[in-house]
């Protein structure tokens, strides 16, 4: 028995997966604080339409696309992992990462654009919570990036497979929060 | 520990599991986001709406069920998971009233405010721009008889019109150095008025009470609305002649001549005027 619980099971579920989602009941609180926030000041403005007409969704489409793609790579790892197949459960994990930062470099170039166009996080309401959705949403993308590539190594050595499902889930729950951010911020103008 | 993912398998213990069924939903998940982008450009609002969130809504459903099993979680973390959203939605309508709410005792809506001066300073940004650039100003500046040329001032950046980066005058099409009411008008009054003094400027939006209309019969119908009150509301602002705090005084932008063109201005854009 390891001293660390992470995967007995005392409620039907493994004490870790449970952890897991308990961390994202409580990033439901936090993201859904800032995006019931910015719906209501949405709402209460209506010229925020013309802030928000100057967001590409061109851009905001294709990140879209990869958070997809990286969360069909983290389900296909956790597959793999429920297969015993380390290795290759750990390449999916990297795929993921890749898919991870691919979104954060194209994030980093909408921002330089838009920055350089005048629309600061100072600038106006609307653009406060872009930058500060966005980029609370890109910094759990970076964590989340992190642990992937952590659970990666031990999955290529076959070890800690349960945790590539619970690295995925936390996964999953970022890429649901940016198919929210999207119409928000890019399509209802 | 491969036994163990072996046994989170054995929990889910279902068909609708494996690459190929992972894969269906990959694409499912692509076309719906292709009808999410593809639903604006009908330009009909409602449509917009409901291809952005309703599809939302249906990827978020598929993205939980299918690839984070949610379904085959045990209840009480679905129930845990429903109240987190459920207090969600308690912040959302317990604090949304207020701030929906665009007036209030002891309270200065600073918001509209900031937004009546950042059209205003666009707008000047926007003159300084087509000065430098050796144009004309990008409105169809038409000299009106008796208004248009009738101020001269002591040079075309003296009073906050087109203003020359280089402090050069250029040469503009109703002649230097006039003071051009419609130009003024547009410049100044524009932001929150519109370009045309219908009440539609790009910060009218924001306003609550909502910018006066020139346009309307019913605005010049007002008994009180007199070329005197006009004048008045344009050198002391709204607050101080019982209208709209928004309505910023512009006494000290202009001369009392510059006000007087542009009170008669405005009350050639009154529909009736000409009866």
């Amino acid at each position: 028995m390891k001293p660390v619980a992470t995967t007995r099971t005392s409620a039907g579920i493994q004490t870790g997966r449970l952890a897991v989602w308990w961390l994202l009941a409580s990033e439901i609180v936090i993201f859904g604080g800032l995006l019931g926030s910015y719906i209501m000041h949405r709402i209460g403005h209506p010229e925020w339409a013309d802030y928000a007409s100057h967001t590409n969704t061109w851009i905001g489409a294709f990140n879209t696309f990869v958070l997809l793609s990286s969360s069909l790579s983290a389900v296909l790892a956790h597959y793999a992992a429920e297969q015993g197949q380390g290795k290759k459960a750990a390449r999916y994990l990297l795929m993921t990462c890749g898919g991870g930062l691919v979104f954060l470099i194209v994030k980093s170039i909408e921002w330089t654009i838009e920055i350089t166009h005048g629309f600061k996080i100072t600038t106006n309401g609307f653009w406060g919570f872009y930058y500060v959705a966005a980029g609370i949403h890109a910094s759990h993308v970076i964590v989340g990036m992190g642990v992937m590539l952590w659970v990666a190594w031990y999955a290529w050595n076959d070890r800690e497979l349960q945790r590539v499902e619970l690295v995925g889930i936390y996964w999953h729950f970022v890429d649901l929060v940016w198919i929210f951010l999207f119409p928000l911020l890019y399509i209802a103008k | 520990m491969a036994e163990h993912a072996h046994d989170a398998h054995d929990e889910h213990g279902h068909d609708d599991h494996g690459p190929r069924h992972y894969i269906k939903i990959y694409i499912a998940l692509l076309v719906l986001l292709v009808i999410s982008v593809a639903g604006p450009f009908l330009e009909i609002q409602v449509i917009t709406l409901m291809t952005a969130f309703g599809i939302a809504v249906v990827k978020a459903f598929l993205v939980a069920k299918y690839f984070m099993h949610l379904d085959v979680q045990p209840k009480y973390v679905i129930y845990f998971l429903v109240t987190a959203l459920a207090f969600m939605g308690l912040f959302f309508f317990g604090v949304a009233p207020d701030v929906l709410h665009h007036e209030g005792q002891n309270w200065v809506n600073v918001d509209a405010r900031d937004e009546v001066s950042r059209q205003l300073s666009a707008q000047a940004h926007l003159a300084q721009f087509d000065c430098s650039a050796e144009e004309h100003p990008h409105v169809d500046v038409e000299p009106m008889e008796g208004v248009a040329n009738a101020f001269h001032t002591h040079g075309c950046n003296a009073d906050g019109y087109w203003e020359c980066e280089d402090g050069s005058c250029e040469q503009l099409e109703a002649g230097a150095g006039v003071f051009i009411a419609q130009a003024a008008f547009v410049t100044t009054c524009g932001p929150c008025h519109g370009e045309g003094g219908a009440g539609d400027g790009a910060a009218a939006a924001a306003l609550d009470p909502h910018p006066a209309n020139f346009t309307d019969p019913a605005f010049w119908a007002q008994e009180r609305v007199t070329h005197e009150h006009i004048v008045s509301v344009i050198a002391d602002g709204g607050a101080a002649n019982g209208r709209s705090a928004l309505m910023a005084a512009f006494g000290e932008q202009f001369t009392e001549e510059q006000i007087e063109a542009l009170a008669t201005y405005i009350e050639s854009l009154n529909p009736n005027a000409a009866q």
